[in-house]
């Protein structure tokens, strides 16, 4: 059987996606190939968890974009003819992604959140999320490769063993890339991990300015728990850090408690919410569809609320 | 004076879906909207356009034959003029598909362009599959999540979002851009730009028009609704709605 590759940008996302390969391998009877970037996991830490041959991509100079390793990245798959290939589904990631699955011709099943492989039919099969969080595709793929993206901590990292063997082999340098990069800015990381988080207090439009979200903070440090926000104030106003963004395309957070300030409750953002145990919510609108989306929750002003509740806490 | 190429898509008001018998969705009730990110990728034509001093945009869609409400939405958005591709059959296409047969028809029907600017996603699908698809198959350089762009001597310049930052990228013209919701505000279309929308030069191209065969190649094999529903109990903003609330958070043994 044709084998399973995974194509990973840092060593996080190396181990996250052989831990997705190792899953399928022994179903597909196929071998395991990592395919990193340079200054990402060693060889050695990949045979350790599971690969059985190492491609190491060729170092970029700094103008040259990840992207630039398509031409070698289709060479290779042409040769192997994997039958799945894996990605992280970061910003390049993805965008690779797509293109290599352009050019082999092949199905992509984008943001994929469960995935196994069906010995009787010998099928790939995948769910992923629709229509903004509202419902759940469920695809199939017979047809080989499959390209596979998955959202950054989907699946549990591969462990190490002792003892393991593997082949490596370096890939030739890519011919220079039409996109060049002229420049990089470094942005700010949050601080704190929310994927994690025990409680997260979430901050949405409701909010008039940046300023207002010490009341957010205060309230998040009286439940100790973590700020988060709605993708309008991370990707839109840039109040906030963009990994605070909860949602389909933000992060996918499961804390015992999950307090929403001024957050309408639009699916998009409720969907990074599934996982919470206790979801509840200020509004101002008793109409907001955060209500009927919540355990329960407080209609009014959260200005004036959420002071109030800060305050009957403390008694 | 540039050509660019705006791809958009009609699509399911996500808000309307409800959750039918035995967790099928229910579209009884849906309304459609342009995408949401598709807006975002119209303005940013329309805005290029303006600050070339001319050119024109011309809307690219793909689907079913009630779209064509959709393609008077997008025109009355700024656009110069539209190309829709339409057959019953184009209703629940995947990534792949769309890509070939938008790639086909700008082939066939835009002989010289010099910008395709799509959304970040699809806001039904989300796939984040068609732009850099389409960049493949029409042989043009591709650069993806665009908070930033201009174009000038027959280039462009974008700032492209990443996990660890923002990457300059330069890049010689055709190309495609896929954008971020934050690269403009889209515009709210008055009432005498729809009544303009109406007078737009629409192309039309029928599935028998195209030599394609645009097979699927992957299998969607159910699609469910999803529960996020809860409780939902309301609770008013005075004292005693407040106690409620600070006593349900310590039931729930999240806080002491
Ligand atoms: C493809 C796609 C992907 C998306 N991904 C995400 C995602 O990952 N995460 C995400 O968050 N969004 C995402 N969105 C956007 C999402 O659809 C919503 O637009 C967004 O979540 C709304 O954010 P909000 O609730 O903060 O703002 P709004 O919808 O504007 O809601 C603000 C709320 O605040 C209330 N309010 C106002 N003033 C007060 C006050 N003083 N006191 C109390 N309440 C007040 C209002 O009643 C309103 O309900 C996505 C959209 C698309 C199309
Ligand atoms: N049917 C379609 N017709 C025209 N453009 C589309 C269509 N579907 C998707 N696109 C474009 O491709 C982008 C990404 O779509 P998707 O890969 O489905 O997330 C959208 O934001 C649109 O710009």
């Amino acid at each position: 059987m044709a084998g399973i590759w995974i194509i990973a940008e840092t060593r996080e996302q190396a181990f996250e996606l052989l831990g997705a390969g190792r899953s399928l391998a022994p179903g597909m009877g196929a071998a395991l190939t990592a395919v990193v970037a340079a200054g990402s996991a060693s060889p050695e830490e990949c045979i350790a968890r599971g690969a059985d041959e190492v491609l190491l991509l060729a170092e970029l100079s700094p103008g040259e974009p990840y992207g630039a390793h398509l031409p070698v990245l289709e060479q290779e798959a042409r040769a192997a003819s994997p039958g799945v290939i894996l990605f992280s589904a970061a910003a390049r990631g993805k965008e690779l992604a797509a293109r290599l699955a352009a050019r082999l011709g092949a199905g992509l099943c984008s943001a994929c959140t469960a995935l196994s492989f069906d010995k009787g039919s010998g099928s790939v099969l995948m769910e992923r999320i629709a229509y903004g969080g509202a419902a759940i595709q469920k695809l199939t793929s017979s047809a080989a490769p499959v390209v596979v993206t998955v959202p950054p901590r989907s699946f549990a990292p591969a462990e190490a063993a002792d003892g393991r063997q593997g082949r490596t082999r370096e890939l030739p340098a890519p011919p220079p890339s039409a996109v060049k990069i002229v420049d990089r800015k470094p942005r700010e990381k949050a601080a704190k991990d929310i994927a994690e988080a025990r409680v997260i207090v979430c901050a949405g439009r409701g909010f008039d300015k940046k300023e207002d979200l010490a009341l957010a903070r205060e309230l998040a440090d009286a439940l100790g728990g973590e700020l988060g926000a709605t993708r309008p104030l991370t990707e839109e106003l840039h109040w906030l850090p963009e990994d605070l963004c909860i949602g389909l395309s933000g992060v996918q957070v499961k804390p015992e408690l999950y307090v929403g300030l001024g957050v309408s409750g639009q699916v998009q953002h409720m969907t990074g919410v599934r996982g919470a145990r206790v979801v509840c919510a200020v509004n101002k609108d008793e109409n907001a569809p955060i209500f009927a989306l919540s355990d329960f929750g407080i209609v009014g002003n959260l200005y004036e609320v959420v002071p109030k509740i800060i305050e009957a806490m403390r008694k | 004076m540039p050509v660019v190429i705006a791809c958009f898509k009609w699509v399911v008001d996500e808000a309307y879906i409800r959750r039918g018998a035995g967790g099928a969705l229910d579209f009884s009730s849906v309304d459609y909207k342009i995408g949401e990110y598709d807006r975002n990728a119209i303005e940013e034509a329309v805005r290029l356009r303006d600050a070339g001093g001319g050119g024109s945009v011309i809307g690219v869609t793909v689907g079913a034959p009630e779209s064509a409400k959709g393609v008077k939405d997008a025109l009355s958005r700024g656009m110069d003029r539209a190309i829709f591709v339409s057959d019953a059959s184009f209703r629940d296409l995947e990534p792949s598909q769309t890509a070939a047969i938008l790639a086909e028809v700008i082939r066939t029907h835009i002989p010289q362009y010099d910008l395709v600017a799509c959304g970040e996603g699809s806001s039904d699908l989300y796939a984040q599959q068609v732009g850099p698809r389409l960049a493949e198959l029409l042989g043009i350089p591709c650069v993806c999540f665009v908070q930033k762009l201009s174009l000038e001597g027959g280039r462009l310049r974008a700032e492209r979002r990443v996990e660890d930052g923002v990457e300059v990228v330069e890049a010689p013209l055709p190309a495609l851009v896929t954008v971020l919701p934050d690269i403009n505000t889209p515009r709210i279309p008055g009432v005498k730009d729809t009544l303009m929308a109406g007078k737009k030069p629409v192309t039309t191209v029928k599935r028998e028009e195209l030599t394609g065969t645009f097979g699927g190649v992957l299998k969607t094999a159910a699609m469910t609704a999803s529960s996020l529903e809860r409780t939902g109990e309301k609770l008013a903003a005075d004292a005693a709605g407040i106690a409620r609330f600070v006593d349900s958070l310590r039931k729930s043994g999240v806080i002491r």
